[in-house]
């Protein structure tokens, strides 16, 4: 399988203080690669220098085979790369259906848009990715109304319409009950294949219900990679990340 | 009914009453309506770059300024005054009064800077002007700003020193601007030959057809692609950015539009009002702009329109009545600050909550009918 996402001695220097320090992975087209690591690893600034946020001080990214090294923000985006935020970022004054379909503007010209209602692909695109979120009964419903869960669901079905080859989820079940977790999972799940997930997350339940490999972060660098039982079982992560006790 | 036909109505309601005005009032109401007429189409200017781009700009007066200047300096060349001694040159009569002894009386070199004005001579390249210029100034404005990623309090900063600037530089150009004086006794507006005065009801129509069209152009504007898209910037920049937008963009685009509606609004303005002063590029005028699109909604197209035109009609009758000519500023700040306190999304927004009772109270009735409709039918067979 071809690699989607390519970092490769990636860094960043913040006044002599290196956040994310030479760090490289591939991310097989496909794949859902969990970032692990305990707070200040680097793994949101890891993501902020995939996406564009923060422009980095040394290395390489590549989506397939175009470098996207510190482009802009939204070429970045149109590069197809798609990002969803810790704080789940969605356009509030705006309907849920709204939301979706400002996404399915696939051409992002002024004027290109000085046009009036949507595609049908895209309609049709925003009916779906409703369905699958789970937002369908909600769709005429101010975003800022929606509970914290379905503000996140809304900030993934998003990236859904947006159809970006690469996602960078940020944390996307923080704050969020069990019986929300699971159906985040499920989400999750079932953009696995379809898109390369790369997502940074702490609750183990919920890395065990998705992941496949995982990337272990300490101190801006890479300390281990492997399956979720190898990771368990590494000494170094144990050590690093885990204290003396076992994954929990 | 929907909402969507209770809005289409209450635009079709404000058109017909603008159209229809001039039928109960006199002349000098009808001249005074068109200035506010004017002042309607600031309101729609406001409520686009701040209602639905998020940009506060407290500098709008540049705009109507500039409009409004271009297009007095093609009607002063234009006006009797510039005609004296029996010259067949037009040049302004205040270049005459402050010319140096001995100078050539013409638009070339009367004073340095003079020639300037030669390109004037043609209403058309003034009216031209009015546009063209502002919009290019809000143009690389915009670009530099929203480049530079400024947002929020910083814009209207910036736009504010920026207004206090021209009015400043106008000021002191006397020589081709005449100061704070302004450019007073101008000439008449040309159409096809016809000849607009203030005064007439012609000169209304033309002010209020050219509301009619911005109004409706605007509104459709916002039902565009592009317009959703600007109000999902409004809402979160960094989420439009990390979908691909070019944020800058669609800032640059609608402060430009917005712009242009101001310029356009100036060269109206001076036709009806038959002056131009650096008062345009007053800090007062331009929140004055910002306060009726606050009164009258700013989320909506229309309200901030006739917020305008009501604040303004308020102001004039209040000010003129026995008893409340010293006292109308404080009955108009009450206005304000009740309408701040009660109703955050203006009379638009409480147009907006009367219209989804309304809808809602019709839909239970209709469905009650058609529930009672059914019960009959069924009633027979049993």
């Amino acid at each position: 399988m071809p690699a989607a996402l390519t970092v490769d001695g990636l860094s960043v220097d913040f006044d002599g203080f290196k956040a994310v320090n030479s760090v490289s992975m591939i991310v097989d087209e496909g794949e859902l690669r969990v970032l692990l690591g305990a707070n200040g690893a680097g793994k949101t600034t890891l993501m902020d220098l995939i996406s564009g946020k923060t422009k980095s001080t040394g290395g390489r990214v590549f989506l397939y085979d175009t470098e996207i090294t510190n482009m802009e923000e939204h070429e970045i985006a149109l590069a197809g790369v798609g990002r969803k935020f810790q704080i789940p970022s969605v356009f509030k004054d705006l309907t849920v259906r709204r939301n979706l379909e400002v996404v399915s503007c696939h051409d992002t010209r002024v004027i290109a848009n000085l046009g009036f209602g949507f595609s049908r692909e895209g309609e049709k695109r925003v009916d779906e990715v409703l369905e699958l979120v789970g937002l369908s009964e909600e769709s005429k419903t101010i975003a800022a109304n929606l509970s914290h869960g379905q503000t996140q669901w809304l900030e993934l079905g998003m990236l859904m319409v947006q159809n970006a080859k690469v996602l960078l989820l940020d944390e996307p079940t923080a704050g969020m009950t069990q019986a929300e977790t699971l159906k985040t999972s499920k989400i999750i799940n079932a953009l696995k294949g379809k898109h390369t997930l790369l997502v940074v997350e702490h609750d183990m339940v919920f890395v065990r219900e998705i992941a496949e490999r995982i990337t272990v972060m300490h101190l801006g660098q890479v300390l281990a990679e492997g399956s979720v039982t190898e990771i368990e079982q590494n000494p170094k992560v144990r050590e690093a990340y885990l204290g003396s006790r076992a994954i929990s | 009914m929907t909402k969507r036909h209770i809005e289409i109505a209450a635009y079709a309601l404000f058109i017909a009453a603008m159209m229809l005005a001039p039928l109960v009032l006199d002349s000098f109401w009808v001249n005074r309506l068109a200035k506010y007429l004017v002042f309607g189409m600031l309101g729609i200017a406001v409520a686009l770059s701040w209602g639905y781009a998020g940009i506060l700009n407290l500098g709008q007066g540049l705009f109507f300024g500039g409009g409004a200047y271009m297009l007095a300096m093609s009607l002063k060349l234009a006006s009797q005054t510039s005609l004296q001694q029996g010259s067949d040159k037009p040049v302004p009569d205040f270049m005459l009064w402050n010319a140096e002894p001995g100078s050539q009386t013409d638009l070339c070199c009367i004073n340095k800077a003079s020639f300037l004005w030669i390109p004037f001579q043609n209403q058309w390249f003034g009216v031209a002007m009015g546009i063209v210029l502002p919009v290019c100034i809000a143009a690389l404005l915009g670009i530099m700003m929203f480049r530079k990623r400024i947002a929020g309090v910083f814009i209207s900063i910036i736009t504010l020193a920026l207004v206090l600037l021209v009015r400043l530089l106008i000021i002191d150009a006397q020589p081709i601007t005449n100061g704070f004086n302004g450019l007073t006794d101008l000439g008449w507006f040309k159409l096809f030959g016809f000849e607009f005065d203030p005064y007439v009801t012609q000169t209304y129509y033309l002010i209020a057809g050219s509301l009619a069209v911005v109004l409706i152009a605007a509104r459709l504007l916002i039902e565009t692609r592009a317009g959703l898209i600007l109000q999902a910037i409004r809402d979160d920049q960094n989420r439009a950015r990390y979908l691909g937008f070019d944020v800058p963009r669609f800032q640059t685009f609608f402060f430009t539009v917005s712009a242009g509606i101001s310029s356009f609004a100036g060269m109206l303005y001076v036709i009806a009002a038959e002056f131009a002063s650096p008062t345009f590029m007053d800090l007062s005028f331009s929140i004055s702009m910002v306060v009726w699109a606050a009164v009258g909604g700013r989320a909506s197209i229309l309200g901030a329109c006739i917020g305008a035109i009501l604040i303004n009609t308020v102001t004039a009758t209040v000010s003129e009545t026995k008893g409340f000519a010293e006292a109308w500023k404080a009955i108009i700040g009450l206005i304000f600050v009740l309408v701040v306190l009660y109703l955050p999304r203006g009379l638009a927004g409480l147009a907006h909550d009367l219209a989804d009772r309304l809808v809602n109270r019709l839909n239970a009735w209709r469905s009650k009918a058609t529930a009672g409709q059914q019960a009959n039918k069924i009633q027979p067979a049993e």
